[in-house]
């Protein structure tokens, strides 16, 4: 689904974002509140959803390449977030829903996990 | 919610109308004839004129008024009795996106250009025009950085010498969680300005991000420094912070020091030196409890068959 369809999905709030990345398709998603958790897994998911609303959300997911960001359960983002988001041009929403409720709605859209494993296998 | 403006309509409000009008324009004497007129639009293929009377600018005459004459049948008349008077005129500083908001709301084809201080005319825009300027600008926009970004991934090859080295250093305040993890987001544009395989910047970012954020949570401060070759990255990362006491229980996965507040920034489940040594082709650890710690990675950029 388009990440504006995924915006209107979660009844989310746009921090930031252009019109030409909200048209981007995204397939894959993962969630989690462990940044280092994230950064351990083989496939890159399209979109990061997390409980954690600091910089080092927005850090990781420049580091590893995430398009987007959704802040579950209203949590506010700061302008700092805002910044790291504009300067590594990630899409940022925050929800009201919670964590559990966003990752449902999303899967019943049709939205997948990436790839979770952790083990040392590397092509 | 802020308004958010696409790349064109940035341009739109960035280029000014003297960057996209014609200057050479095309003018008709006030007193020749319309079939003098008609031989003009025909020969320059354009659709309208500016009338001048010596230098002055008297009127707009455009292929409508040449067909109303046509279709009227009367004979031969000077230009000036069936142009437009007292054209509109836009001034030569405005934003394009003046312009554009112009033609919409007068349905005009053209508007002449004048400098805003002397009122003299300098140039002609029509919509034509317009869209061949945005589309230059945008062209010239999209070549810079494809040039940029082809110059540095040749630097290797253009320069001449027997060693080739780039050195470039980062120092990571400590505990400062706003630039935590800023060093490697440069170094990972940095790489990719230097046109190293995608896959093999990803491993490299990871292992230099969870490196600074050790850095960053576990000490007062340390450097990176980034050795970058034909073949290969080296980071070393230096620390002043407490070392480590056990160097392989610290590898294993899950082993971790980290207080309540690291897990809270999303770090501190002692993955952090395993995912380092999984994304290094090569990594050293050079450690002294009270003196600090120096990880060494080596990541090979060649092909696949090289990096064995």
């Amino acid at each position: 689904m388009k990440l504006k369809e995924v915006v209107e999905l979660l009844g989310a709030d746009l921090a930031f974002g252009t019109d030409s990345q909200l048209a981007e398709e995204v397939q894959t998603a993962a969630a989690s509140d462990l940044m280092s958790d994230i950064l351990a897994r083989v496939d890159v998911p399209e979109l990061l959803l997390t409980r954690l609303n600091n910089s080092q959300v927005m850090r990781t997911s420049a580091v590893f390449g995430i398009k987007a960001v959704v802040i579950v359960r209203g949590r506010a983002v700061d302008e700092k977030m805002i910044e790291i988001a504009q300067e590594e041009e990630i899409v940022l929403l925050t929800t009201p829903a919670s964590l559990f409720e966003s990752c449902g709605k999303l899967y019943a859209q049709g939205l997948r996990s990436a790839q979770p494993s952790t083990d040392s296998s590397r092509s | 919610m802020e308004p958010r403006y696409g790349k064109t309509q940035e341009l739109l409000y960035e280029l000014k109308i003297e960057q996209v009008m014609r200057t050479d324009v095309v003018t008709i004497a006030s007193d020749a004839t319309m079939s003098e007129l008609r031989e003009i639009l025909r020969e320059h293929s354009i659709s309208g004129v500016p009338v001048v009377d010596g230098d002055e600018l008297v009127g707009l005459a455009s292929i409508e008024d040449l067909i109303r004459w046509l279709s009227s049948r009367e004979p031969d008349c000077a230009v000036h009795e069936q142009m437009t008077r007292d054209p509109e005129c836009l001034h030569a500083d405005q934003p394009l996106v003046h312009a554009l908001r112009r033609f919409d709301e007068s349905g005009f084809g053209r508007f002449p250009i004048v400098e805003r201080a002397s009122g003299r005319m300098v140039g002609i825009l029509t919509k034509g025009g317009i869209i061949e300027g945005v589309l230059r600008k945008l062209e010239r926009e999209f070549k810079e950085e494809e040039i940029r970004a082809y110059r540095v991934s040749h630097i290797f090859e253009d320069l001449l010498a027997d060693y080739k080295e780039i050195y470039l250093t980062y120092n990571v305040p400590g505990k400062d969680f706003d630039r935590a993890g800023s060093a490697s987001t440069r170094m990972k544009r940095n790489l990719k300005r230097l046109g190293i395989r995608p896959d093999i910047i990803h491993r490299l970012a990871i292992a230099s991000y969870e490196a600074e954020m050790n850095v960053v949570i576990y000490t007062d401060g340390g450097t990176m420094e980034y050795r970058i070759s034909p073949h290969e990255v080296i980071l070393r990362v230096r620390d002043r912070g407490p070392g480590i006491s056990d160097v392989e229980e610290a590898l294993r996965p899950g082993w971790s020091t980290a207080e309540p507040w690291v897990r809270d920034l999303g770090f501190g489940a002692g993955m952090g030196l395993p995912n380092i040594k999984k994304c290094a082709d090569k990594l050293e650890i050079d450690s002294h409890p009270g003196r600090g710690t120096t990880l060494k990675m080596r990541i090979f950029t060649g092909e696949a068959d090289e990096a064995q």
